[in-house]
């Protein structure tokens, strides 16, 4: 009966969220973000599940690439990573021991972001390629200079991302261990069923704040769009990816959107996600609170150079750190 | 050697941007040559949309070559249209209406503020910032629709014709009365938005001394209209037109030559717009709208230069038997290409297409003359 049970807590919640995270990219950018606008937008459908299902009907093309099937296998492993971090968040799985720890959600995410490097380095867009004629205009400043690609570009900001842009995300994952002493999530939820929320603590809001600009610069949205600025690498590492391959991104980013706010409900909020205990209704809620906020905040803001992105991450990372700092006194 | 060739340095890579790139509402061609994303040297290549409109004017009717120009720009077709009625003017001695005078004013100064607000509007989405783009663009359609109701088009209004301005654009009381309701609508929502826009912080650290353009480059790279003023010359061509004459406004001018003193430029500029757009609703003369009496005639090669939205706009052309010869249209942006490309070093790489921005630049009008490569 156990099983059976475990069976359907875990499966139902993975649907359950598969299916809101479908909505959440279209609640994000068109939904709140228009609306900032002054604007329609098209249905909140449209970016989440339309768009992916016109995306997989479409005809599939070779991509410039090196290594055509490993660039187009990437979105897919993308999402197979981010399904697997979201299932180790489930209690039902916390038997797993070690992999439902906050190390083996750290090392998930981290080679999430080492996708995005991958898919740079591994990319050749048709905006890159050199003109078929000699620069002789204004005398053609540097002829024989090495061209390189928009998605190297981008493979080296993925880099950096990894290097130092996500330290935010895992200073305020590490606020929960420092308060509960434990890696274990298990531990993590069971303290906070005793003490309370950690989100109503002062080491607590201070590490909100800092998961939250963690979240909005893993997902690269506004302004910390690093990875696909338009007005220099556009879409960046994605650029090449059509049909279902892109349909894969899309689907992927909604699910990264809803498992990242799973994340902070059960660091947080003591609310580990699983679909039969009512408590999940508040996981629903931050999942759908995250975009909005997010949305607000990206619509009132311009895209962020490293001269403004470097001190943000450093600041909030302090601010990080004085989190962990608080949660141990 | 020029300086520029002596300042440059090995360089890392090239990023090619274009010719066609979502940043850059027109196809054009930038080449950054950078170093661990900072750019070290750029060059920009036009002539992807070179559609020979000078060749076309030649041997065209006048009236028909002079509407023709209009269709260069789709933002400042108004001042093309003028330029060359202009130039047909001073080529035939023509005189000019008052109240024709007056009206093409406003329709320029219409203009000058749709164009100013298409380039804050523009700036914000490179930028970044897609509301307060978004927020410029509904601004602006106070001013289009203002330009339909005038010119019956929003776009191409052809209002000037050889010795005043067409039937269709004449003024009556409504009309006046919609610019003026119009104009205190617009310097509400312009005030309101550049309060708002002053006040961002987040803003003003990504625009703040960047893309700068000292005002000893701007001299030396003969850069023009709001792209020099921005840099403290108080240059602007309206004092030394006479159609002018009777209005009262400020040059404006700022100091530092960077992206923000460039977006501030054209914000104040705006005020000046409606500033003499009012005092032109105010003292509009009474009398005809079009001097029908002249005589086409052979002319030799006669210029015109006027202040549009991005600087000075020059047109010539001589007239034999009534058609146009030897026409040549330089626009603004041909003056401040160096101007873009100097702006973007030393700075960041996603800086560079808003150091180009900054200038306004319209190069699909700018694409004048192409040199034809063999392959």
């Amino acid at each position: 009966m156990d099983l059976i049970y475990s069976l359907i807590a875990v499966i139902g919640t993975l649907v359950v969220a598969f299916i809101v995270s479908l909505f959440l990219p279209g609640i994000e950018r068109k939904f709140i973000h228009a609306r900032i606008q002054q604007r329609v937008g098209p249905p909140i459908t449209s970016p989440g599940i339309m768009a992916p299902l016109k995306f997989f009907f479409k005809q599939t093309i070779t991509p410039e690439s090196p290594m055509p099937r490993l660039y187009n296998a990437l979105p897919l492993i993308s999402l197979i990573i981010v399904v697997i971090l979201l299932l180790f968040l489930i209690p039902q799985m916390y038997f797993v021991g070690a992999l439902a720890s906050v190390i083996a959600l750290v090392g998930f995410l981290k080679v999430e972001e080492i996708m995005y490097m991958f898919m740079g380095s591994l990319s050749r867009s048709v905006l890159s390629v050199r003109m078929p004629f000699p620069d002789k205009a204004k005398g053609a400043a540097h002829p024989e200079t090495p061209q390189s690609f928009f998605e190297e570009l981008s493979s080296l900001r993925a880099f950096r991302l990894i290097a130092f842009g996500s330290f935010p995300l895992y200073i305020a994952i590490f606020v929960a261990v420092a308060m509960t002493g434990s890696i274990y999530l298990q531990d993590i939820i069971a303290y906070q069923q005793v003490h309370g929320p950690i989100l109503f603590t002062v080491a607590g809001v201070m590490g909100a704040i800092v998961f939250f600009i963690g979240y909005m610069i893993l997902l690269n949205e506004y302004p910390f769009a690093i990875l696909k600025g338009k007005p220099d690498v556009v879409e960046g590492p994605y650029l090449e990816y059509a049909a279902k391959y892109r349909a894969y991104v899309y689907i992927t980013r909604g699910f990264l959107m809803f498992t990242l706010a799973t994340l902070f409900a059960t660091l947080f909020l003591g609310i580990a996600p699983n679909i039969l205990n009512p408590s999940f209704i508040i996981t629903l809620i931050v999942a759908l609170l995250f975009p909005m906020l997010m949305a607000v905040l990206s619509a009132f803001s311009p895209i962020f150079t490293y001269k403004q992105f470097y001190p943000t991450v450093a600041g909030v990372s302090i601010i990080g750190v004085l989190a962990i700092v608080a949660a141990l006194l | 050697m020029d300086d520029n060739k002596q300042n440059r340095t090995v360089i890392e890579a090239e990023i090619p941007m274009g010719t066609v790139h979502p940043a850059a509402l027109e196809p054009y061609r930038l080449r950054l040559f950078v170093e661990d994303e900072i750019v070290r040297d750029a060059e920009i290549t036009v002539g992807v949309n070179h559609r020979g409109v000078e060749r076309i004017m030649e041997g065209l009717p006048v009236e028909k070559a002079n509407s023709l120009t209009e269709k260069i720009c789709g933002i400042c077709s108004n001042s093309h249209i003028w330029n060359s009625c202009r130039t047909g003017e001073i080529a035939l001695g023509i005189e000019v209406p008052e109240r024709a005078t007056y009206i093409r004013i406003i329709m320029e100064e219409l203009e000058r503020l749709h164009s100013h607000l298409l380039y804050l509007a523009h700036g914000s989405e490179v930028l970044g910032h897609e509301t307060f783009s978004m927020r410029l663009f509904y601004i602006r359609e106070t001013v289009m629709d203002l330009l339909g109701m005038i010119g019956g088009n929003r776009v191409q209004y052809g209002s000037a014709v050889l010795g005043g301005v067409r039937p269709r654009c004449e003024l009556d009381e409504m009309r006046l009365q919609k610019i003026t309701e119009g104009m205190d609508l617009l310097e509400e929502k312009i005030t309101a938005f550049a309060d708002r826009f002053v006040s961002d912080p987040m803003v003003m650290s990504r625009i703040t001394g960047v893309g700068v353009i000292s005002q000893k480059d701007a001299l030396r790279l003969a850069c023009s209209g709001p792209t020099l003023r921005a840099t403290g010359v108080a240059r602007d061509l309206r004092r030394e037109m006479e159609e002018y004459d009777p209005f009262e406004f400020d040059v404006i001018t700022q100091d530092d030559g960077d992206v923000k003193s460039q977006l501030l430029m054209r914000v104040f500029e705006n005020f000046e717009a409606i500033k003499i757009i009012r005092q032109a609703v105010r003292d509009l003369p009474d009398g005809p709208i079009t001097n029908r009496s002249w005589e086409m005639q052979d002319t030799p090669l006669t210029k015109s230069y006027i202040e549009v939205p991005r600087g000075t706009l020059y047109h010539s052309y001589a007239l034999e038997d009534g058609r146009v010869r030897n026409c040549v249209i330089r626009t603004p942006s041909m003056a401040n290409i160096g101007a873009m490309q100097h702006a973007c070093i030393g700075h960041h790489i996603t800086d560079a297409q808003l150091s180009v921005v900054q200038c306004d630049p319209c190069f699909t009008c700018t694409d004048r003359a192409i040199e034809i490569i063999k392959l």
